[in-house]
């Protein structure tokens, strides 16, 4: 085995018999005991569960009874995904101490697989905008430099999978919290199509934009998690009932003939990315062209349309999920979950409908735009990731991020590495597909992964 | 950015709420509305009355499939 493998690297020894899955757990525990110092990825580390899934895939394999690509892989949750007799905490004090009676519905998922779990990641404060200073547990750092930000909200997951300390967990997505941290920890997250995982048993933030997906090192692993995570839940009410591919087997065919539309204004003038992610991107349209890929230019609204649209129902929802505890347990938040969910109080019926209204138009809009393009490009972040540091309260609001239109649409979205800063940090570039057609978006990002050497280096860290 | 309420305005907006704000917090999240003015200055309101938002009822969606 070597140091770093992926999850199908992984799974392929572990079915060959090359690969005892309580060695691979072991290896897994002992980077965890040695960067989580330096990292804070864990709000809680489940290392006798770990072992006893370990030994129990162990035995699976032994008799012949191995449940498939993730039986015997060590992954963790973010703590949004509630655990059966394991702390839940949203990374808040307000759940410091709620342990939940059932395991949420994607996490039985991945367990029926024969995954390990290793424990319950940092996110933002209920998945939602920090980094935050005052809470019970600190914000995760970077593994690239550890004076960075890991972004958020999945950003311990983002970190732990970098780091190598778990080969692939969960994230939420509900206005970027996949595919942000992904970027800047550079590796690859899924937000998929809107319906397609179910949101059953993960804390809400804006139940109309959560969205729950895998993150890992690779596409190709992302698709192994997915094909465990997807799937009709009746207890969803958004969960769409359709058939489920081969998420693995669509990774192979290329991208001769694709069609890809460069959303450019986007990240060239609606919010002009850095050099740097800009030179990621454009080479990376290069690597596609070389592959067969047809490459055009796309137009849509503002990225200030959709970030106002996905904002004001976000805060819509998510008051409306937090009100009870706001009026009671107020001071008991983060100041910045706090005040900025404060603000969504204010946001009248009336306005909230006109956004919805808006979602309408913009959700045709993007339809007829991908009716001429299997794929649409654009930034994943504006940057590398920043130093960690307090971010100012409002600029949330008013700065917006490439990745809310996909919330705001539903449509499945990918962030994936196309390289390095000088500095060695992660560079990203955003895949968007057409809803449903996760497979596509998935072999595109694999085939880009495949044509180049950005998965080849990891994080320079001791231990 | 300054927002376009006033001050007196807003604390009788925020009060609406029931939310338990000292003076401090009314004076920042005063100020932090004047992103929410914008976002909702971004929402056409001139749209056809009969014009439908993205979420749509379903009457069927909720009882045990046929």
């Amino acid at each position: 085995m070597n140091d770093y493998p992926t999850i199908a690297e992984a799974a392929a020894l572990i079915a060959a018999g090359k690969l005892s899955p309580v060695e691979l757990t072991r290896h897994c525990l002992a980077r965890v005991a040695a960067r989580e110092p330096a990292l804070h990825a864990f709000i809680l580390r489940t290392e006798a569960r770990a072992l006893a899934d370990a030994a129990a895939s162990e035995a699976r394999w032994r008799n012949g009874t191995g449940r498939g690509p993730l039986d015997g892989i060590p992954i963790a949750h973010k703590d949004i995904y509630n655990t059966a007799g394991i702390a839940t905490t949203a990374h808040s004090r307000l759940l410091q101490d709620h342990v939940p009676a059932d395991d949420g519905a994607v996490v039985r998922r991945l367990a029926t697989a024969g995954t390990v779990m290793l424990g319950k990641l940092a996110t933002h404060e209920f998945a939602f905008g920090g980094p935050s200073f005052d809470l019970p547990w600190p914000p995760p750092r970077n593994p690239w430099n550890t004076e960075c930000s890991a972004a958020g909200s999945s950003s311990g997951t983002g970190v732990a999978v970098a780091a190598g300390m778990i080969l692939g967990g969960t994230g939420s997505d509900t206005g970027g919290s996949i595919r942000t941290p992904a970027a800047f920890n550079g590796i690859a997250g899924l937000k998929p199509t809107y319906g397609l995982i179910s949101r059953m048993g993960i804390q809400p933030l804006s139940p109309s934009l959560d969205h729950a997906g895998p993150m890992a090192w690779t596409v190709e692993d992302c698709a192994i998690l997915l094909q465990a995570m997807a799937g009709h839940d009746p207890a969803d009410p958004a969960s769409a009932d359709v058939a489920i591919p081969d998420y693995r087997a669509a990774l192979a065919g290329g991208v001769k003939g694709l069609r890809i539309g460069v959303i450019r204004h986007f990240h060239e003038s609606d919010v002009r990315a850095n050099g740097a992610t800009l030179g990621g991107i454009a080479a990376a349209l290069e690597v596609f062209r070389g592959l067969g890929a047809e490459i055009r230019d796309v137009t849509l609204s503002p990225l200030a349309d959709y970030q106002a649209v996905g904002m004001l129902v976000m805060l819509a929802e998510a008051y409306a999920v937090h009100e009870p505890w706001l009026r009671t347990r107020f001071n008991e938040y983060g100041e910045l979950f706090r005040d900025r969910m404060a603000l969504g109080g204010l946001i009248r019926a009336a306005d909230y409908m006109q956004a919805l209204r808006r979602r309408r138009d913009l959700c045709a809009e993007m339809a007829a735009a991908m009716a001429e393009c299997d794929i649409l490009v654009t930034a994943s972040a504006p940057n590398e990731a920043p130093k960690l540091a307090s971010v100012a309260k409002w600029l949330l609001f008013n700065t917006p991020n490439f990745t809310f239109p996909a919330n705001v649409t539903g449509h499945p979205a990918l962030a994936l590495c196309t390289g390095y800063t000088a500095a060695g940090m992660p560079l990203s570039i955003q895949l968007i597909g057409r809803p449903f057609e996760d497979a596509t978006v998935l072999r595109a990002g694999h085939c880009y992964e495949q044509a180049t050497s950005w998965r080849a280096r990891r994080p320079a860290i001791s231990g | 950015m300054q927002p376009k309420i006033s001050a007196a305005d807003f604390a009788v907006l925020a009060a609406q709420t029931g939310l338990p704000l000292t003076a401090e917090q009314l004076r920042e999240l005063h100020q932090g509305y004047a992103t929410i003015e914008a976002m909702l200055a971004r929402i056409n309101r001139t749209r056809p009355r009969a014009d439908e938002p993205a979420h749509v009822f379903r009457a069927g969606a909720f009882g045990p499939r046929p």
